[in-house]
């Protein structure tokens, strides 16, 4: 086959417009916290360190960083399957009847209202200082938004789709094999794209009310160990090691959602 | 969410053989409707077509004639009356939206309403095929709906309607979303499938040139609740040419017909 694609030169500069300016603001905030140690925070590196002092505190403590990281991966990726599971059962189950609706959907709402932080202690009590705990309460703060988008995505099937179906006998489960689960995936993947970090969010909140628990521990237990020794660098790298799993989960489930509904759905890009 | 349930069917109907082909009669006795809000949507209304015939119904917005459409569709239930047609006849519904499912191809979307009625896979494929071939879609059957102008996505629409080779076509103001060149070429393409096919067809319609062009007959309704005013005949031979469109005859027909509903919605679209 032909290649028909622009020229590489138009390419490279599509590529660059499209790199290039988050870059350029990454420099730009690389570079204004590093005017910053060397002015406002001059020598009090426990305040805001230099970036290099975090890089080195990384490079340091890679060991550790990079075994609390294992630990909170695993602890939110079980949270999330389980919420992406429940979430989606949840939802079909309550998108069946109006009357189950009505009757349960409030008290999903109120999953979410309840401050995660507030019940943490409670789940710990229940489930004790141990990584199911940590595990159930990333599930909870995840579990809403996956169940609140399947139940849209459920319940937004075109009326004439749903009439179209009616004419010709669909049974319910034909019916919603073929139509309502399949027309609900972009809403089911938007769900999953904002539980993503909320699960990393989760499981380090999880990990802050268990603490080490004689165990290494994850990243939160991690984060309260460099805060209470005043290692500032470490307590950055290890933020930073937290906020890119949660990108991590967001990217995976991206690329899922991509592959998908990339040839039929405009939400892929 | 009504079901085909409801329809309250007689065998005498299948009884009473169709005028031409595989076109299924339909008697509307005495049918109304008023929704569960207590909304009267259609007055009594009669009307007997013929196997094989095009009518057209005509009315302003939110006259009932879609409510119309679904009744004998088989999808709402009459607060009273009956819809008679034959138990066995096969009818397809073709929705202003052309309801196409975004996540199956060209050829996916044709086998649809096949797959739904439980045909075999091969038999499925080739009705298809044949059906897309029909309406000029065969070179698209691996493309998405997506990918579609809105023509051609009326066109999978009708596709879909015909592999079934209904007895009974409902069309809901099918060209209404198209544009007008677009709306010309596909009621010519419309009439050939009719005319090819033997099918009932049953249009719904705000469009006076649209029910002129295509119908035998057009029925025109009130503004809610809706009643049939008056049936017109369209008396113009098949095949209807384009240029039938320019003609002073097919000018005052369309003038008659949007007189009446003018007179009666006191003023309002025609």
């Amino acid at each position: 086959m032909t290649d028909v694609r622009s020229p590489l030169p138009t390419r490279l500069v599509a590529a660059a417009g499209q790199w290039l300016p988050p870059l350029i603001v990454a420099a730009g905030f690389l570079g204004l916290w590093s005017l910053l140690t060397l002015t406002v925070y001059k020598g009090k590196g426990f305040l805001v360190p230099a970036p290099q002092d975090v890089a080195a505190a990384f490079a340091e403590n890679f060991g550790v960083i990079a075994l609390a990281s294992l630990t909170t991966l695993r602890e939110a990726a079980f949270g999330y399957l389980i919420a992406i599971v429940l979430g989606i059962l949840i939802a079909a189950v309550l998108s069946q009847s109006r009357i189950l609706e009505r009757s349960f959907y409030p008290y999903a709402v109120l999953l979410q209202t309840v401050p995660v932080v507030a019940i943490a202690p409670l789940i710990v009590l229940w489930f004790g200082y141990n990584d199911l705990s940590v595990i159930i309460i990333s599930l909870i703060i995840s579990l809403f938004p996956i169940i609140n988008n399947t139940l849209l995505g459920l319940q937004s099937t075109p009326r004439s789709l749903v009439e179209l179906f009616a004419m010709h006998r669909t049974n319910r489960l034909a019916t919603f094999w073929k139509l309502r689960a399949p027309n609900a995936l972009p809403s089911i993947m938007a769900g999953l794209k904002i539980s993503a970090g909320l699960s990393v969010i989760g499981a380090i909140v999880g990990e802050f009310i268990i603490g080490s628990g004689g165990t290494q521990g994850g990243l939160g237990v991690q984060i309260i160990f460099a805060q209470g020794r005043m290692y500032t660098s470490l307590l950055f790298a290890e933020v930073i090691c937290a906020t890119l799993l949660g990108f991590l989960f967001f990217l995976i489930v991206t690329l899922i959602s991509n592959a998908l509904l990339g040839h039929w759905h405009e939400s892929a890009s | 969410m009504n079901t085909a349930a409801t329809l309250p069917d007689t065998e005498k109907a299948a009884a009473s053989s169709p005028s031409r082909g595989g076109g299924v009669p339909i008697d509307l006795q005495d049918v109304w409707k008023a929704f569960d809000t207590g909304v009267r949507a259609l007055d009594v209304v009669n009307l007997k077509i013929a196997g094989g015939e095009f009518v057209s119904i005509v009315g302003p917005s939110g006259c009932g004639k879609s409510t119309l459409l679904r009744i004998v569709a088989g999808l709402l239930a009459p607060s009273g009356g009956a819809c008679v047609r034959a138990t066995n006849a096969k009818a397809a519904f073709v929705f202003q939206d052309a309801a196409l499912l975004p996540w199956r191809s060209v050829l996916r979307n044709a086998e649809l309403l096949m797959e739904l009625e439980g045909y075999a896979a091969p038999d499925r494929r080739q009705r298809a095929e044949k059906a897309m071939q029909l309406v000029g879609l065969s070179g698209f059957a691996a493309a998405y709906p997506h990918q579609l102008s809105g023509g051609m996505r009326m066109r999978l629409s009708l596709a879909r309607a015909m592999a079934l080779q209904p007895d009974l076509l409902l069309l809901d103001e099918p060209l209404a979303a198209v544009d007008e060149l677009t709306r010309d070429t596909l009621q010519e393409e419309l009439q050939q499938l009719w005319r090819k096919l033997n099918f009932t067809a049953l249009l719904v319609t705000h469009n006076v040139h649209e029910a002129v062009y295509l119908s035998t007959r057009i029925a025109v309704m009130s503004p809610r609740p809706g009643r049939i005013e008056k049936v017109i005949d369209v008396p113009f031979a098949f095949p209807r040419a384009p240029d039938l469109r320019s003609t002073a005859e097919f000018a005052a027909l369309t003038g008659e017909v949007s007189a009446i509903l003018r007179h009666h919605a006191g003023g309002g679209q025609a």
